[in-house]
Protein backbone atom coordinates (compact mmCIF):
# COMPACT_ATOMS: atom_id res chain seq x y z
CA UNK A 1 0.00 0.00 0.00
CA UNK A 2 1.21 3.46 -0.76
CA UNK A 3 0.86 6.24 1.72
CA UNK A 4 -1.97 7.72 -0.31
CA UNK A 5 -5.22 7.78 1.60
CA UNK A 6 -7.45 4.98 0.43
CA UNK A 7 -10.66 5.88 2.17
CA UNK A 8 -13.60 6.85 0.07
CA UNK A 9 -16.27 9.44 -0.26
CA UNK A 10 -18.81 7.16 1.33
CA UNK A 11 -20.27 6.58 4.71
CA UNK A 12 -19.07 9.81 6.25
CA UNK A 13 -15.50 9.03 5.49
CA UNK A 14 -15.63 5.77 7.38
CA UNK A 15 -15.57 2.30 5.92
CA UNK A 16 -18.24 -0.31 6.48
CA UNK A 17 -21.87 -0.47 5.51
CA UNK A 18 -24.57 2.07 6.19
CA UNK A 19 -27.93 1.39 7.79
CA UNK A 20 -30.60 -0.39 5.83
CA UNK A 21 -33.56 1.82 4.97
CA UNK A 22 -36.45 1.54 7.39
CA UNK A 23 -39.38 -0.56 6.11
CA UNK A 24 -42.25 1.28 4.49
CA UNK A 25 -44.77 0.32 7.17
CA UNK A 26 -42.50 1.74 9.88
CA UNK A 27 -42.27 5.04 8.07
CA UNK A 28 -46.04 5.15 7.62
CA UNK A 29 -46.73 4.30 11.25
CA UNK A 30 -44.26 6.93 12.41
CA UNK A 31 -45.82 9.53 10.15
CA UNK A 32 -49.31 8.68 11.40
CA UNK A 33 -48.21 9.02 15.01
CA UNK A 34 -46.48 12.33 14.35
CA UNK A 35 -49.53 13.75 12.62
CA UNK A 36 -51.95 12.56 15.28
CA UNK A 37 -49.80 13.90 18.09
CA UNK A 38 -49.51 17.26 16.39
CA UNK A 39 -53.24 17.70 15.99
CA UNK A 40 -53.84 16.48 19.51
CA UNK A 41 -51.46 19.11 20.84
CA UNK A 42 -52.91 21.95 18.78
CA UNK A 43 -56.55 21.09 19.37
CA UNK A 44 -56.70 19.55 22.81
CA UNK A 45 -53.65 20.47 24.86
CA UNK A 46 -53.29 23.00 27.64
CA UNK A 47 -54.15 26.67 27.10
CA UNK A 48 -51.87 28.20 29.72
CA UNK A 49 -48.09 27.99 29.41
CA UNK A 50 -46.74 25.18 31.55
CA UNK A 51 -43.01 25.35 31.12
CA UNK A 52 -40.92 27.98 32.77
CA UNK A 53 -37.18 28.39 32.44
CA UNK A 54 -37.07 30.05 35.85
CA UNK A 55 -38.44 27.05 37.69
CA UNK A 56 -35.81 26.06 40.25
CA UNK A 57 -35.83 22.30 39.67
CA UNK A 58 -35.06 19.61 42.23
CA UNK A 59 -31.58 20.26 43.63
CA UNK A 60 -29.08 17.42 43.70
CA UNK A 61 -27.03 17.01 46.91
CA UNK A 62 -24.64 19.89 47.41
CA UNK A 63 -21.55 17.71 47.10
CA UNK A 64 -22.42 16.99 43.45
CA UNK A 65 -22.14 20.66 42.55
CA UNK A 66 -19.03 21.08 44.70
CA UNK A 67 -17.36 18.08 43.11
CA UNK A 68 -18.23 19.16 39.58
CA UNK A 69 -17.10 22.72 40.14
CA UNK A 70 -13.97 21.95 42.13
CA UNK A 71 -10.88 23.33 40.37
CA UNK A 72 -9.12 20.01 40.86
CA UNK A 73 -11.91 18.17 38.98
CA UNK A 74 -11.81 20.73 36.21
CA UNK A 75 -8.05 20.50 35.86
CA UNK A 76 -8.02 16.71 35.88
CA UNK A 77 -10.71 16.53 33.20
CA UNK A 78 -9.03 19.21 31.11
CA UNK A 79 -5.57 17.66 31.32
CA UNK A 80 -6.85 14.17 30.55
CA UNK A 81 -8.65 15.60 27.52
CA UNK A 82 -5.50 17.42 26.46
CA UNK A 83 -3.45 14.22 26.73
CA UNK A 84 -6.08 12.39 24.71
CA UNK A 85 -5.85 15.14 22.10
CA UNK A 86 -2.10 14.66 21.95
CA UNK A 87 -2.63 10.92 21.56
CA UNK A 88 -5.04 11.48 18.68
CA UNK A 89 -2.70 14.02 17.12
CA UNK A 90 0.07 11.44 17.24
CA UNK A 91 -2.17 9.02 15.36
CA UNK A 92 -3.13 11.74 12.91
CA UNK A 93 0.43 12.66 12.06
CA UNK A 94 2.35 9.43 12.48
CA UNK A 95 -0.30 6.71 12.27
CA UNK A 96 -1.23 4.82 9.11
CA UNK A 97 -2.78 7.16 6.58
CA UNK A 98 -5.62 4.80 5.70
CA UNK A 99 -8.73 3.19 7.13
CA UNK A 100 -6.78 1.93 10.14
CA UNK A 101 -6.26 5.45 11.40
CA UNK A 102 -8.55 6.29 14.31
CA UNK A 103 -8.80 9.98 13.33
CA UNK A 104 -11.88 9.78 11.05
CA UNK A 105 -13.73 7.80 13.70
CA UNK A 106 -12.74 10.24 16.45
CA UNK A 107 -13.79 13.16 14.28
CA UNK A 108 -17.01 11.96 12.71
CA UNK A 109 -18.27 9.66 15.43
CA UNK A 110 -16.85 10.37 18.88
CA UNK A 111 -16.84 14.16 18.57
CA UNK A 112 -19.72 14.80 16.22
CA UNK A 113 -22.24 12.28 17.57
CA UNK A 114 -20.74 11.33 20.92
CA UNK A 115 -20.65 14.96 22.01
CA UNK A 116 -24.40 15.25 21.41
CA UNK A 117 -25.13 12.13 23.43
CA UNK A 118 -22.93 13.21 26.34
CA UNK A 119 -24.16 16.80 26.32
CA UNK A 120 -27.73 15.58 26.31
CA UNK A 121 -27.02 13.22 29.20
CA UNK A 122 -24.98 15.40 31.53
CA UNK A 123 -24.63 18.88 30.10
CA UNK A 124 -22.32 20.99 27.95
CA UNK A 125 -19.03 19.16 28.48
CA UNK A 126 -17.07 20.61 25.58
CA UNK A 127 -16.33 23.67 27.65
CA UNK A 128 -14.58 21.44 30.18
CA UNK A 129 -12.62 19.32 27.71
CA UNK A 130 -11.92 21.71 24.85
CA UNK A 131 -8.18 21.57 24.17
CA UNK A 132 -8.17 25.19 23.02
CA UNK A 133 -9.71 26.30 26.31
CA UNK A 134 -7.24 24.23 28.30
CA UNK A 135 -4.31 25.75 26.43
CA UNK A 136 -5.76 29.17 27.04
CA UNK A 137 -5.95 28.48 30.76
CA UNK A 138 -2.53 26.86 30.93
CA UNK A 139 -0.95 29.87 29.27
CA UNK A 140 -2.92 32.13 31.63
CA UNK A 141 -4.05 34.28 28.76
CA UNK A 142 -7.11 35.48 30.66
CA UNK A 143 -4.80 37.75 32.65
CA UNK A 144 -4.30 39.99 29.69
CA UNK A 145 -5.91 43.33 30.31
CA UNK A 146 -7.78 45.30 27.72
CA UNK A 147 -9.52 43.35 24.99
CA UNK A 148 -11.97 44.43 22.35
CA UNK A 149 -15.48 43.30 23.33
CA UNK A 150 -16.94 40.44 21.32
CA UNK A 151 -19.30 42.09 18.80
CA UNK A 152 -22.82 41.25 19.98
CA UNK A 153 -24.27 41.17 16.50
CA UNK A 154 -21.93 38.34 15.53
CA UNK A 155 -23.79 36.16 18.02
CA UNK A 156 -23.48 32.50 17.11
CA UNK A 157 -22.69 33.18 13.47
CA UNK A 158 -19.03 32.09 13.74
CA UNK A 159 -20.19 28.79 15.24
CA UNK A 160 -22.80 28.38 12.51
CA UNK A 161 -20.03 28.80 9.93
CA UNK A 162 -17.85 26.35 11.81
CA UNK A 163 -20.64 23.80 11.87
CA UNK A 164 -21.21 24.31 8.18
CA UNK A 165 -17.49 23.81 7.60
CA UNK A 166 -17.74 20.53 9.49
CA UNK A 167 -20.71 19.16 7.56
CA UNK A 168 -19.13 20.42 4.35
CA UNK A 169 -16.07 18.29 5.00
CA UNK A 170 -18.25 15.32 5.87
CA UNK A 171 -20.84 15.53 3.11
CA UNK A 172 -19.58 17.71 0.27
CA UNK A 173 -15.79 17.69 0.16
CA UNK A 174 -14.04 15.42 -2.37
CA UNK A 175 -12.52 13.01 0.13
CA UNK A 176 -14.05 13.22 3.61
CA UNK A 177 -12.22 10.14 4.83
CA UNK A 178 -8.77 11.43 4.06
CA UNK A 179 -6.73 11.67 7.23
CA UNK A 180 -4.89 14.64 5.75
CA UNK A 181 -8.08 16.57 5.09
CA UNK A 182 -9.41 15.99 8.60
CA UNK A 183 -6.04 16.94 10.08
CA UNK A 184 -6.04 20.20 8.13
CA UNK A 185 -9.61 20.94 9.17
CA UNK A 186 -8.77 20.37 12.82
CA UNK A 187 -5.62 22.50 12.65
CA UNK A 188 -7.56 25.37 11.13
CA UNK A 189 -10.24 24.89 13.77
CA UNK A 190 -7.67 25.02 16.57
CA UNK A 191 -5.95 28.08 15.16
CA UNK A 192 -9.20 29.98 14.60
CA UNK A 193 -10.60 29.04 18.00
CA UNK A 194 -7.42 29.88 19.84
CA UNK A 195 -6.55 33.06 17.96
CA UNK A 196 -10.09 34.38 18.36
CA UNK A 197 -9.89 33.79 22.08
CA UNK A 198 -6.53 35.53 22.31
CA UNK A 199 -8.16 38.50 20.62
CA UNK A 200 -11.63 38.56 22.17
CA UNK A 201 -11.16 36.55 25.37
CA UNK A 202 -13.11 33.52 26.56
CA UNK A 203 -16.38 34.68 25.07
CA UNK A 204 -15.01 33.68 21.68
CA UNK A 205 -15.02 30.02 22.80
CA UNK A 206 -18.64 30.27 23.87
CA UNK A 207 -19.82 31.90 20.65
CA UNK A 208 -17.53 30.65 17.92
CA UNK A 209 -16.40 27.14 18.79
CA UNK A 210 -18.77 24.96 16.73
CA UNK A 211 -18.45 21.98 19.06
CA UNK A 212 -19.09 24.05 22.16
CA UNK A 213 -22.18 25.63 20.66
CA UNK A 214 -23.43 22.27 19.39
CA UNK A 215 -22.94 20.86 22.88
CA UNK A 216 -24.81 23.76 24.46
CA UNK A 217 -27.69 23.24 22.04
CA UNK A 218 -27.89 19.51 22.84
CA UNK A 219 -27.55 20.09 26.58
CA UNK A 220 -30.76 22.13 26.63
CA UNK A 221 -32.72 18.90 26.32
CA UNK A 222 -31.01 17.47 29.38
CA UNK A 223 -32.81 16.79 32.63
CA UNK A 224 -29.76 18.10 34.46
CA UNK A 225 -29.22 21.82 34.58
CA UNK A 226 -28.12 24.59 36.89
CA UNK A 227 -30.32 26.73 39.04
CA UNK A 228 -30.07 30.12 37.41
CA UNK A 229 -29.71 31.97 40.70
CA UNK A 230 -27.56 29.70 42.81
CA UNK A 231 -25.63 27.82 40.11
CA UNK A 232 -26.44 24.59 41.90
CA UNK A 233 -26.94 21.48 39.76
CA UNK A 234 -30.59 20.45 39.72
CA UNK A 235 -32.67 17.85 37.99
CA UNK A 236 -35.94 18.82 36.37
CA UNK A 237 -38.22 18.76 33.39
CA UNK A 238 -36.22 19.13 30.15
CA UNK A 239 -39.07 21.26 28.79
CA UNK A 240 -38.23 23.86 31.43
CA UNK A 241 -34.63 23.66 30.32
CA UNK A 242 -35.21 24.05 26.56
CA UNK A 243 -36.18 27.74 26.60
CA UNK A 244 -32.88 28.63 28.26
CA UNK A 245 -31.21 28.30 24.85
CA UNK A 246 -29.56 31.70 24.38
CA UNK A 247 -31.28 33.67 21.65
CA UNK A 248 -28.61 35.49 19.71
CA UNK A 249 -27.98 36.33 16.10
CA UNK A 250 -27.25 33.02 14.42
CA UNK A 251 -29.17 30.74 16.80
CA UNK A 252 -31.62 29.74 14.08
CA UNK A 253 -28.71 29.34 11.65
CA UNK A 254 -26.97 26.87 13.98
CA UNK A 255 -30.07 24.71 14.26
CA UNK A 256 -30.77 24.94 10.54
CA UNK A 257 -27.28 23.75 9.64
CA UNK A 258 -27.63 20.82 12.04
CA UNK A 259 -31.05 19.72 10.81
CA UNK A 260 -30.47 20.50 7.15
CA UNK A 261 -27.15 18.67 7.00
CA UNK A 262 -28.54 15.54 8.63
CA UNK A 263 -31.32 15.48 6.05
CA UNK A 264 -28.84 16.11 3.24
CA UNK A 265 -26.79 13.19 4.50
CA UNK A 266 -29.68 10.80 3.75
CA UNK A 267 -30.65 12.61 0.60
CA UNK A 268 -27.17 12.49 -0.89
CA UNK A 269 -27.16 8.68 -0.65
CA UNK A 270 -30.24 8.41 -2.88
CA UNK A 271 -29.54 7.13 -6.42
CA UNK A 272 -31.46 10.07 -7.91
CA UNK A 273 -29.07 12.58 -6.43
CA UNK A 274 -25.98 10.50 -7.12
CA UNK A 275 -26.91 9.99 -10.74
CA UNK A 276 -27.56 13.68 -11.06
CA UNK A 277 -24.15 14.57 -9.61
CA UNK A 278 -22.43 11.91 -11.74
CA UNK A 279 -24.09 13.16 -14.92
CA UNK A 280 -23.87 16.86 -14.29
CA UNK A 281 -20.39 17.06 -12.84
CA UNK A 282 -17.51 16.62 -15.24
CA UNK A 283 -14.82 16.83 -12.58
CA UNK A 284 -14.32 16.40 -8.88
CA UNK A 285 -14.43 20.17 -8.45
CA UNK A 286 -17.86 20.55 -10.03
CA UNK A 287 -19.11 17.56 -8.04
CA UNK A 288 -17.94 19.25 -4.85
CA UNK A 289 -19.58 22.51 -5.87
CA UNK A 290 -22.86 20.73 -6.60
CA UNK A 291 -22.79 18.97 -3.25
CA UNK A 292 -21.92 22.19 -1.48
CA UNK A 293 -24.88 23.86 -3.14
CA UNK A 294 -27.13 20.96 -2.17
CA UNK A 295 -25.98 21.12 1.43
CA UNK A 296 -26.50 24.88 1.56
CA UNK A 297 -29.96 24.56 0.01
CA UNK A 298 -31.00 22.05 2.68
CA UNK A 299 -29.83 24.33 5.50
CA UNK A 300 -31.43 27.36 3.86
CA UNK A 301 -34.74 25.56 3.36
CA UNK A 302 -34.84 24.68 7.06
CA UNK A 303 -33.93 28.24 8.04
CA UNK A 304 -36.43 29.75 5.62
CA UNK A 305 -39.37 27.53 6.47
CA UNK A 306 -38.76 27.79 10.19
CA UNK A 307 -38.40 31.56 10.15
CA UNK A 308 -41.46 32.03 7.98
CA UNK A 309 -43.54 29.67 10.11
CA UNK A 310 -42.48 31.34 13.35
CA UNK A 311 -43.46 34.73 11.97
CA UNK A 312 -46.76 33.60 10.51
CA UNK A 313 -49.11 34.87 13.14
CA UNK A 314 -51.46 37.79 13.57
CA UNK A 315 -51.66 40.31 16.36
CA UNK A 316 -47.99 41.10 16.91
CA UNK A 317 -46.05 44.18 15.95
CA UNK A 318 -43.15 44.18 13.54
CA UNK A 319 -40.49 44.11 16.24
CA UNK A 320 -42.06 41.09 17.94
CA UNK A 321 -42.48 39.29 14.65
CA UNK A 322 -38.79 39.65 13.97
CA UNK A 323 -37.95 38.20 17.38
CA UNK A 324 -40.27 35.20 17.12
CA UNK A 325 -37.95 32.78 15.19
CA UNK A 326 -35.24 33.17 17.82
CA UNK A 327 -37.68 32.84 20.70
CA UNK A 328 -39.05 29.61 19.22
CA UNK A 329 -35.71 28.20 18.06
CA UNK A 330 -35.36 25.96 21.10
CA UNK A 331 -38.33 23.89 19.90
CA UNK A 332 -36.13 22.65 17.06
CA UNK A 333 -33.64 21.11 19.49
CA UNK A 334 -35.60 17.89 20.15
CA UNK A 335 -36.23 17.50 16.42
CA UNK A 336 -32.52 17.91 15.69
CA UNK A 337 -31.48 15.47 18.41
CA UNK A 338 -34.13 12.90 17.51
CA UNK A 339 -33.05 13.09 13.92
CA UNK A 340 -29.34 12.91 14.72
CA UNK A 341 -29.85 9.78 16.78
CA UNK A 342 -32.09 8.22 14.17
CA UNK A 343 -29.30 8.67 11.66
CA UNK A 344 -26.20 8.05 13.67
CA UNK A 345 -27.15 5.71 16.53
CA UNK A 346 -25.60 2.66 14.90
CA UNK A 347 -22.61 4.78 13.94
CA UNK A 348 -22.13 5.98 17.47
CA UNK A 349 -22.36 2.52 18.96
CA UNK A 350 -20.62 0.40 16.35
CA UNK A 351 -18.11 2.79 14.79
CA UNK A 352 -17.55 4.21 18.24
CA UNK A 353 -16.36 0.81 19.45
CA UNK A 354 -14.22 0.40 16.35
CA UNK A 355 -12.63 3.81 16.92
CA UNK A 356 -11.82 3.09 20.53
CA UNK A 357 -10.21 -0.19 19.50
CA UNK A 358 -8.14 1.62 16.85
CA UNK A 359 -7.10 4.19 19.44
CA UNK A 360 -5.52 1.44 21.52
CA UNK A 361 -2.91 1.01 18.77
CA UNK A 362 -2.74 4.36 17.00
CA UNK A 363 0.50 3.73 15.12
CA UNK A 364 -0.26 0.11 14.20
CA UNK A 365 2.72 -1.18 16.08
CA UNK A 366 0.94 -3.88 17.99
CA UNK A 367 0.34 -1.77 21.08
CA UNK A 368 -2.54 -3.03 23.09
CA UNK A 369 -3.63 -0.34 25.50
CA UNK A 370 -5.90 -1.59 28.29
CA UNK A 371 -6.30 -4.85 26.35
CA UNK A 372 -8.62 -3.04 23.95
CA UNK A 373 -6.90 -4.57 20.95
CA UNK A 374 -8.29 -7.99 21.85
CA UNK A 375 -11.90 -6.86 21.90
CA UNK A 376 -14.16 -7.05 18.91
CA UNK A 377 -16.88 -4.73 17.75
CA UNK A 378 -20.34 -5.94 18.68
CA UNK A 379 -22.75 -5.39 15.81
CA UNK A 380 -25.77 -6.05 17.97
CA UNK A 381 -27.82 -3.19 16.52
CA UNK A 382 -27.06 -3.93 12.89
CA UNK A 383 -27.74 -7.61 13.44
CA UNK A 384 -31.28 -6.72 14.47
CA UNK A 385 -32.44 -4.39 11.69
CA UNK A 386 -36.05 -4.32 12.88
CA UNK A 387 -35.00 -3.19 16.36
CA UNK A 388 -32.80 -0.53 14.79
CA UNK A 389 -35.59 0.62 12.48
CA UNK A 390 -38.00 0.80 15.42
CA UNK A 391 -35.51 2.88 17.39
CA UNK A 392 -34.99 5.22 14.45
CA UNK A 393 -38.69 5.85 13.98
CA UNK A 394 -39.13 6.22 17.73
CA UNK A 395 -36.37 8.85 17.89
CA UNK A 396 -37.80 10.84 15.00
CA UNK A 397 -41.37 10.71 16.32
CA UNK A 398 -40.38 11.42 19.92
CA UNK A 399 -38.25 14.36 18.79
CA UNK A 400 -41.13 15.64 16.72
CA UNK A 401 -43.61 15.35 19.58
CA UNK A 402 -41.28 17.11 21.98
CA UNK A 403 -40.66 19.85 19.44
CA UNK A 404 -44.38 20.36 18.90
CA UNK A 405 -45.05 20.42 22.64
CA UNK A 406 -42.27 22.96 23.23
CA UNK A 407 -43.41 25.16 20.35
CA UNK A 408 -47.05 25.01 21.47
CA UNK A 409 -46.18 25.97 25.01
CA UNK A 410 -44.00 28.86 23.94
CA UNK A 411 -46.63 30.08 21.51
CA UNK A 412 -49.09 30.34 24.39
CA UNK A 413 -46.63 32.61 26.14
CA UNK A 414 -45.55 34.69 23.16
CA UNK A 415 -48.68 35.10 21.06
CA UNK A 416 -51.66 37.29 21.90
CA UNK A 417 -54.57 35.18 23.11
CA UNK A 418 -56.71 35.72 20.03
CA UNK A 419 -54.01 34.24 17.80
CA UNK A 420 -52.67 31.41 19.91
CA UNK A 421 -54.16 28.58 17.85
CA UNK A 422 -53.96 30.09 14.37
CA UNK A 423 -50.56 31.59 15.13
CA UNK A 424 -48.94 28.21 15.75
CA UNK A 425 -50.57 26.36 12.86
CA UNK A 426 -47.85 27.22 10.38
CA UNK A 427 -45.16 26.07 12.80
CA UNK A 428 -46.95 22.77 13.40
CA UNK A 429 -47.29 22.18 9.67
CA UNK A 430 -43.61 22.94 9.12
CA UNK A 431 -42.62 20.52 11.88
CA UNK A 432 -44.84 17.84 10.37
CA UNK A 433 -43.09 18.60 7.09
CA UNK A 434 -39.65 18.10 8.67
CA UNK A 435 -40.71 14.83 10.22
CA UNK A 436 -42.35 13.47 7.08
CA UNK A 437 -39.27 14.41 5.08
CA UNK A 438 -37.06 12.80 7.71
CA UNK A 439 -39.03 9.55 7.67
CA UNK A 440 -39.15 9.57 3.88
CA UNK A 441 -35.38 9.92 3.74
CA UNK A 442 -34.86 7.18 6.33
CA UNK A 443 -37.15 4.99 4.23
CA UNK A 444 -34.87 5.71 1.32
CA UNK A 445 -37.32 7.43 -1.00
CA UNK B 1 -42.63 -13.58 -44.18
CA UNK B 2 -43.18 -16.03 -41.39
CA UNK B 3 -39.66 -17.29 -41.67
CA UNK B 4 -38.33 -13.79 -41.55
CA UNK B 5 -40.21 -13.11 -38.34
CA UNK B 6 -39.00 -16.35 -36.85
CA UNK B 7 -35.46 -15.49 -37.80
CA UNK B 8 -35.81 -12.07 -36.23
CA UNK B 9 -37.08 -13.56 -33.01
CA UNK B 10 -34.30 -16.06 -33.02
CA UNK B 11 -31.77 -13.36 -33.67
CA UNK B 12 -33.16 -11.31 -30.85
CA UNK B 13 -33.08 -14.22 -28.49
CA UNK B 14 -29.55 -14.99 -29.47
CA UNK B 15 -27.98 -11.62 -29.24
CA UNK B 16 -29.79 -10.36 -26.15
CA UNK B 17 -29.90 -13.56 -24.29
CA UNK B 18 -28.93 -12.17 -20.97
CA UNK B 19 -31.07 -9.04 -20.92
CA UNK B 20 -34.11 -10.76 -22.39
CA UNK B 21 -34.05 -13.70 -20.03
CA UNK B 22 -33.64 -11.76 -16.87
CA UNK B 23 -36.22 -9.12 -17.59
CA UNK B 24 -38.70 -11.90 -18.22
CA UNK B 25 -37.78 -13.63 -15.00
CA UNK B 26 -37.83 -10.59 -12.80
CA UNK B 27 -39.36 -7.24 -13.66
CA UNK B 28 -37.34 -5.31 -11.10
CA UNK B 29 -34.92 -2.60 -12.09
CA UNK B 30 -31.99 -4.61 -10.86
CA UNK B 31 -32.76 -7.52 -13.14
CA UNK B 32 -30.05 -6.95 -15.67
CA UNK B 33 -27.30 -7.56 -13.16
CA UNK B 34 -28.53 -10.97 -12.02
CA UNK B 35 -27.25 -13.66 -14.26
CA UNK B 36 -29.78 -16.05 -15.73
CA UNK B 37 -28.12 -19.08 -14.23
CA UNK B 38 -29.00 -17.86 -10.79
CA UNK B 39 -32.63 -17.37 -11.66
CA UNK B 40 -33.34 -20.68 -13.33
CA UNK B 41 -31.00 -23.31 -12.01
CA UNK B 42 -32.69 -24.77 -8.99
CA UNK B 43 -30.07 -27.46 -8.62
CA UNK B 44 -27.61 -24.87 -7.45
CA UNK B 45 -28.06 -24.67 -3.68
CA UNK B 46 -26.12 -21.52 -2.73
CA UNK B 47 -27.88 -18.44 -4.05
CA UNK B 48 -25.57 -15.79 -5.31
CA UNK B 49 -25.89 -12.25 -6.44
CA UNK B 50 -23.84 -11.64 -9.55
CA UNK B 51 -23.04 -8.12 -10.64
CA UNK B 52 -21.60 -7.56 -14.10
CA UNK B 53 -19.43 -4.50 -14.15
CA UNK B 54 -18.12 -3.01 -17.37
CA UNK B 55 -15.53 -0.28 -17.43
CA UNK B 56 -14.91 1.02 -20.91
CA UNK B 57 -13.61 4.31 -22.19
CA UNK B 58 -13.99 6.03 -18.85
CA UNK B 59 -17.56 4.85 -18.38
CA UNK B 60 -18.85 2.42 -15.81
CA UNK B 61 -22.00 0.35 -16.07
CA UNK B 62 -23.92 0.03 -13.94
CA UNK B 63 -23.69 3.04 -11.62
CA UNK B 64 -25.75 3.57 -8.48
CA UNK B 65 -27.64 0.33 -9.05
CA UNK B 66 -29.94 -0.63 -6.20
CA UNK B 67 -29.72 -4.37 -5.49
CA UNK B 68 -30.76 -6.84 -2.83
CA UNK B 69 -28.58 -9.44 -1.16
CA UNK B 70 -28.58 -11.76 1.81
CA UNK B 71 -26.26 -12.18 4.76
CA UNK B 72 -23.82 -15.03 4.22
CA UNK B 73 -24.64 -15.45 0.56
CA UNK B 74 -21.84 -14.87 -1.90
CA UNK B 75 -21.85 -11.72 -3.99
CA UNK B 76 -19.88 -12.08 -7.20
CA UNK B 77 -18.45 -9.19 -9.15
CA UNK B 78 -17.69 -10.01 -12.79
CA UNK B 79 -15.58 -7.25 -14.20
CA UNK B 80 -14.64 -6.37 -17.76
CA UNK B 81 -12.32 -3.43 -17.72
CA UNK B 82 -10.01 -1.55 -20.02
CA UNK B 83 -8.27 0.23 -17.18
CA UNK B 84 -6.78 -0.64 -13.82
CA UNK B 85 -8.74 0.50 -10.79
CA UNK B 86 -9.73 -0.69 -7.36
CA UNK B 87 -13.10 -1.94 -6.19
CA UNK B 88 -13.96 -1.06 -2.63
CA UNK B 89 -16.74 -2.92 -0.90
CA UNK B 90 -18.01 -0.99 2.10
CA UNK B 91 -19.32 -3.79 4.23
CA UNK B 92 -18.54 -5.47 7.51
CA UNK B 93 -15.84 -6.63 7.00
CA UNK B 94 -14.55 -4.31 4.25
CA UNK B 95 -13.14 -5.72 1.02
CA UNK B 96 -10.79 -4.27 -1.57
CA UNK B 97 -10.23 -5.87 -4.98
CA UNK B 98 -7.63 -4.80 -7.54
CA UNK B 99 -9.13 -4.43 -11.00
CA UNK B 100 -6.84 -4.97 -13.96
CA UNK B 101 -7.26 -3.85 -17.53
CA UNK B 102 -8.63 -7.13 -18.83
CA UNK B 103 -11.93 -8.91 -19.36
CA UNK B 104 -13.53 -11.64 -17.25
CA UNK B 105 -12.19 -10.89 -13.82
CA UNK B 106 -14.20 -12.29 -10.98
CA UNK B 107 -14.25 -11.31 -7.32
CA UNK B 108 -16.38 -12.85 -4.64
CA UNK B 109 -17.22 -11.86 -1.10
CA UNK B 110 -19.84 -12.38 1.54
CA UNK B 111 -21.30 -9.90 3.97
CA UNK B 112 -21.73 -10.93 7.58
CA UNK B 113 -23.59 -7.98 9.08
CA UNK B 114 -26.85 -6.68 7.56
CA UNK B 115 -26.62 -3.22 6.07
CA UNK B 116 -26.48 -1.14 2.94
CA UNK B 117 -23.27 -2.16 1.22
CA UNK B 118 -21.79 0.21 -1.32
CA UNK B 119 -19.51 -1.08 -4.04
CA UNK B 120 -17.31 1.68 -5.32
CA UNK B 121 -14.76 2.07 -8.06
CA UNK B 122 -12.12 3.99 -6.24
CA UNK B 123 -10.09 5.79 -8.89
CA UNK B 124 -13.08 6.58 -11.08
CA UNK B 125 -14.93 7.74 -8.00
CA UNK B 126 -18.17 6.03 -8.99
CA UNK B 127 -20.59 3.96 -6.94
CA UNK B 128 -21.29 0.82 -8.93
CA UNK B 129 -24.09 -0.48 -6.77
CA UNK B 130 -25.65 -0.32 -3.32
CA UNK B 131 -26.65 -3.75 -2.12
CA UNK B 132 -29.18 -3.94 0.67
CA UNK B 133 -27.98 -7.00 2.51
CA UNK B 134 -30.64 -8.46 4.78
CA UNK B 135 -30.91 -11.52 6.93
Amino acid sequence: MTSEPTLDVLAHGLGGSTDLPIPYTYALLGAAWALTATFAVVALAWRKPRFDENRPGRPLPLWVTSAVDAPVTRWIVAIVALLLTAWIAMAAFFGPQNADNPLPGVFYVLIWVGLVAVSWAIGPVWRAISPARTLYRLLRLDRRGSRPPYPARLGYWPAAFGLFAFVWLELASPDPGSVGAIRTWLLVYLVVTFAGAVWFGQRWFARADPFEVYGVVASRLSALRRNRDTGRIVIGNPFDHLPTLPVRPGTVAVLSVLLGSTAFDSFSAMPVWRNFVDDAAGSAVTATLLKTAGLAVFALVVAGTFTAAARATGGVDRQRRRELPGLLAHSLIPIVIGYVFAHYLSYLIERGQQTVILLADPLQRGWNLFGLGDTEVSYLLSMHPSVLATLKVAFVVAGHMAGVVAAHDRALKLLPSAHQITGQLAMMLVMVGYTFTGLYLLFGG
Amino acid sequence: MVTAAALLVAACGGSQQEGGDTSAASPSASASTISPSDMTDQQQPPNRLTIDVTIQGGNVTPTNAALQGKVGEPIVLRVNSDVADELHVHSVPDHTFPVEAKPNQQFQFTVEVPGNVEIELHDMNRVVASVQVRQ
